[in-house]
């Protein structure tokens, strides 16, 4: 398997590196899609001018990296096309590795659930076969490194390629199992970008899962077990968080970056529900209405992890899906990472309601944000509703992705132990009604 | 520059064009001109002779003629716009020839005339320059090398006002009267109704008459010129910032643009003599005094200059700290007893 996950990584780096040569580099590092005010290219390179001059790079309101990232460019400024390169072939292969083991995980559950029992007599072709899953790990791998939005973003130079790595590290030591690893690459996605703090609760769902505790309040074991997991993370941020102190010796970067982060004040737009309605509202209710969307990010997480705890892994992804859209200020990147899971769910194609809508929605708004973007700002013959227009549906077509996914596992989940034939009470067809 | 407008100003308009015209003569073309006038005279509903303005009534000269290339017209001739061509701070849409494009070679000939108190100039009805904004845009010429020389005329009342504050080098300052005196004009024409010229700048003219390109009259004769019999206002002058002795300063350095040609049928060999012109530049550099109003350095330096690059290096015990975080992190998972391998 790894030979053609070798043939993949060549073609996405010959792809990149042709991009990177093309006149096409300039166009896209612009494109408000790819580079947001977090993590667009050339505020990094502005930020560390600024620190060649002498002068903070956070002073302005235009630097909103991490003194980590300063301290990664400040030596490989040079090289940044190989090093987002890298990334991403970094990204790919940890995740290609994850999935791999994943797969090892569910078929062992499968066989044990099967021997107990616990599954309906009829549901033969649900159950998944080493051979169908024998490809999938490359074929994340595949849609991650091929998907334009990672290519785009890549060549666009945007942070964002370090923050799906570090991410995508933190799911392969989930996965294999270190608490340690996972809660230091957490502490690390959540110090770069404040939101996978909500992936927190899969992780702990999937390492209690490993250890066979089971999820049970009154279980002392759960209880010890989460605080171990909660503590390694919380030092492991601290820890981060003072060293950072160490590279400017101030602690100017927490506004600059975590502030930035929640309390929204740059309004460029974005593939992201923030900016309309905020240049839009009055001072008086902003406050209100910040507090109202941040908390859509991290609320979904409670009732998810209620209903998934079964299926961690599921609810990562979920959770991905979820910060990517409602996010403050989300970028295509982001919305690459989550899509590279949906080869581990092809399985659920069967029940998958709304996909050909949803695929043509998502392909069609895609090329429409240009072409809108320019009919705005260019041609000036439309206006900021067009685009947010389609920022809404691109949004809708994602939230509608996340919905169908959802509903299609657990509609399998439903009839692996209720059989494939659902009979009503009077002994009519029934029909699953996500409710 | 003419500063004032309407018809009952006709004089000013006419003592412009007339010195225009006499440095044309004298072989300044018009694109080293930069010319500022309401231009409400030619084709105003009360001029009897539509399309001329003339300069004295029995010359019948007309001064307006078909080749007149007025660079500031009417609205455009304000404060403002007089001060950014001098210092030429202008916008990047500014057309060349609204554009004085000088450098530290050129000799610069500043002709003012309208209306005038102590120590301001009224432009167009509304707004005035005073002689220290003057005085301080000819320093920032100064500075920023726009000017050899520069000569300074100005046909007002009280216009030895408007040459007091100022401190740059190498200016000279001609006026038509004292504080506290009025300019007069000359005399009227009845047939068009108006003055037609002021008494300063006729007799300055019939001065420049006699100027031709090769001429040696020098600045000491044009301080004579309209004694106060003629003038009734005392004319001053100033030359204590000049470095030249005004005696040895020609008519035409300012007047009229003298090209010093030698014609020779010899062929020269150009090695030997730009070795000679290398050698001739630092004498001329160093002859130069040193000037007291400002430490100056030579432009090429003042460009160069960049702030020192300190390159920022992040801090040892940060890069210490995180890779030893880092190493500790690496063997926690990975198990001491690949220390051995390292070590």
């Amino acid at each position: 398997m790894a030979a053609p996950l070798v043939l993949v990584v060549l073609a996405a780096v010959t792809v990149r590196a042709a991009l990177y040569r093309s006149s096409l580099a300039v166009f896209i590092a612009e494109r408000v899609e790819v580079a947001s005010p977090l993590n667009a290219w050339k505020r990094v390179v502005e930020g560390l001018a600024l620190l060649d001059l002498g002068v903070s790079p956070y002073s302005g309101a235009i630097f909103h990296e991490t003194p980590l990232i300063i301290y990664l460019f400040h030596f490989l400024i040079e090289y940044a096309e190989l090093v987002f390169m890298i990334t991403d072939v970094l990204t790919a292969v940890a995740l290609y590795l994850a999935i791999q083991d994943f797969n090892k995980v569910v078929f062992k559950k499968q066989k044990l659930l099967i021997e107990l029992d616990k599954y309906a007599p009829d549901v033969a072709e649900l159950i998944q076969t080493p051979m169908e899953m024998h490809y999938i790990p490359l074929k994340v791998a595949l849609f991650y490194l091929l998907n334009p939005y990672t290519v785009m973003s890549c060549v666009a130079k945007s942070t964002c390629a370090i923050n799906n790595s570090v991410i995508a590290f933190f799911i392969l030591a989930t996965i294999k199992g270190s608490a340690f690893l996972s809660a230091v690459f957490l502490a690390l996605a959540t110090y770069q970008s404040l939101y996978p703090l909500t992936l927190f609760a899969p992780a702990l769902l999937y390492l209690l899962q490993r250890q066979f505790i089971p999820v049970k309040l009154k279980s002392k074991s759960f209880w010890l077990y989460t605080l171990q997991y909660a503590s390694l993370y919380l030092c492991s941020l601290v820890v981060i968080i003072c060293l950072s102190f160490f590279l400017l010796n101030s602690w100017d970067f927490i506004p600059s970056v975590y502030g930035f982060i929640l309390s929204v004040p740059d309004l460029t737009p974005n593939i992201g529900l923030f900016w309309y309605f905020f240049a839009e509202m009055f001072e008086h209710f902003s406050l209100f209405f910040v507090c109202v969307f941040q908390i859509n990010v991290f609320f979904y997480t409670i009732p998810l992890a209620i209903k998934l705890k079964e299926h961690p892994v599921f609810f990562m992804f979920v959770q991905l899906a979820i910060i990517s859209i409602f996010k403050s200020y989300p970028t295509l990147g982001d919305v690459a990472l989550y899509m590279a899971f949906l080869p581990v769910w092809s399985h659920l194609y069967r029940f998958l309601r709304n996909i050909f809508i949803l695929s043509c929605v998502l392909i069609f708004c895609s090329f429409l944000f240009p072409v809108l973007w320019h009919l705005w700002i260019y041609a000036g013959s439309a206006n900021s509703n067009f685009y947010y227009a389609i920022t809404l549906t691109f949004n809708i077509g994602q939230i509608l992705l996340i919905s169908d996914y959802f509903y299609a596992f657990l509609r399998r989940e439903y009839y692996l132990t209720h059989g494939l034939h659902l009979t009503r009470q009077d002994g009519t067809e029934a029909m699953l009604v996500l409710k | 520059v003419c500063t004032s407008r309407f018809w009952f100003n006709y004089r000013h308009v006419a003592n412009t064009l007339s010195v225009y015209r006499s440095v044309k003569r004298l072989g300044i073309p018009d694109s080293h001109i930069v010319l500022m006038l309401a231009d409400d005279m030619a084709c105003n509903p009360r001029n009897p002779k539509p399309a001329t303005v003339f300069s004295h009534k029995n010359m019948e000269l007309n001064v307006y003629g078909d080749d007149v290339e007025v660079d500031y017209r009417s609205y455009e001739v304000t404060v403002e716009n007089f001060l950014r061509v001098l210092t030429g701070r202008i916008p990047p849409s500014t057309p060349r020839s609204k554009r004085l494009l000088s450098d530290d070679r050129s000799n610069i000939l500043i002709y003012m005339t309208g209306h005038g108190g102590n120590g301001f100039l009224k432009f167009q009805d509304s707004e005035e320059i005073t002689n220290v904004e003057l005085a301080d845009a000819f320093e920032q010429m100064w500075q920023k090398r726009r000017y050899n020389e520069l000569l300074f005329i100005i046909d007002t009342c009280q216009g030895a006002s408007m040459y007091e504050r100022f401190y740059s080098p190498n200016i000279m300052a001609l006026a038509s009267s004292q504080v506290g005196e009025d300019s007069l004009s000359h005399q009227p024409d009845l047939g068009i109704g108006v003055h037609l010229m002021d008494r300063y700048t006729f007799y300055v003219l019939e001065f420049l008459e006699e100027i031709h390109p090769a001429s040696q009259t020098n600045m000491n004769d044009l301080f004579q010129v309209c004694p106060k019999s003629l003038c009734v206002s005392t004319p001053g002058h100033r030359t204590d910032l000049f470095q030249r002795d005004p005696q040895k300063v020609l008519i035409t350095d300012f007047f009229g643009s003298v090209r010093k040609v030698e014609i020779t049928t010899e062929t020269l060999s150009l090695d030997r003599d730009v070795a000679g012109f290398k050698s001739q530049f630092p004498e001329e550099e160093l002859a130069t005094e040193p000037l007291k109003y400002a430490e100056q350095l030579p432009v090429a330096q003042i460009i160069h200059q960049k702030p020192k690059q300190k390159d920022w290096h992040p801090p040892g015990g940060f890069i210490l700290g995180l890779w030893a975080l880092i190493i500790m992190v690496f063997f926690k998972t990975y198990g001491i007893k690949h220390m051995k391998h390292v070590f």
